[in-house]
């Protein structure tokens, strides 16, 4: 079991509140800069397995979460999870970045984005496309 | 992470990717990310550290030229 029946309660406690119904996509297939990932012990981690037993595990707590499957043959930045219409999380959303997949979808469930007037301002001005990554870990 | 997600679904303009740093190695090397959350606009190093909402749009506003 991926999920503890606590994680499992909590997040579906959260996705309660989606005001709209999400698309998932995740996309597999061999990654383009291979690295050897190793969990405590020194036990191999398969990202892509464990990156769909997340996502398929989490996408499950909710009616108004669809998700899809795509495999790719060829190299590429996968596994790339895209949430709604876009929200990209490439790797695998474990440890604290379980939140992030899991709010991540409540906000792109949101009737309105979740910011303040201020901000919304600034957003609307913007007269070019800006594109920003955000590099974490699971812990 | 969820402040860029939430200022792309506010605004076509400006897309959201997370990326897990271990897993892609290489791309933060690359673009010098020594801590995480490391923000990386236009595909130049920003900054590292969580901010309140007023200055993360500030920061990635700033770090476009704008």
């Amino acid at each position: 079991m991926t999920l503890g029946e606590r994680e499992q309660d909590a997040i579906r406690s959260v996705l309660a509140g989606l005001e709209g119904d999400v698309d998932v996509k995740l996309e597999l297939g061999p990654t383009a800069t291979p690295v050897t990932l190793l969990a405590a012990g020194g036990r191999e981690i398969d990202s892509n397995a464990l990156t769909q037993e997340i996502v398929e595990a989490v996408c499950a707590l909710s009616d108004r979460v669809s998700l899809s499957v795509v495999e790719h043959e060829e190299p590429g930045p996968w596994p790339r999870t895209t949430i709604g219409a876009g929200l990209e999380y490439l790797g695998m959303p474990a440890g604290y970045e379980l939140t992030t997949l899991v709010h991540g979808i409540l906000e792109a469930g949101r009737a309105a984005p979740a910011l303040s007037d201020a901000t919304l301002e600034r957003l609307a001005a913007i007269d070019e496309d800006v594109a920003i990554d955000v590099y974490v870990t699971p812990t | 992470m969820l402040l860029a997600y939430k200022l792309a679904l506010a605004s076509p303009r400006v897309t959201a990717r997370a990326i897990e740093a271990s897993e892609f190695a290489v791309d933060a090397d690359r673009h010098g990310v020594h801590a995480v959350p490391a923000i990386v606009v236009d595909a130049s190093y920003a900054w590292a550290g969580t901010v309140p909402e007023a200055a993360f749009v500030e920061r990635v506003l700033a770090a476009r030229g704008s």
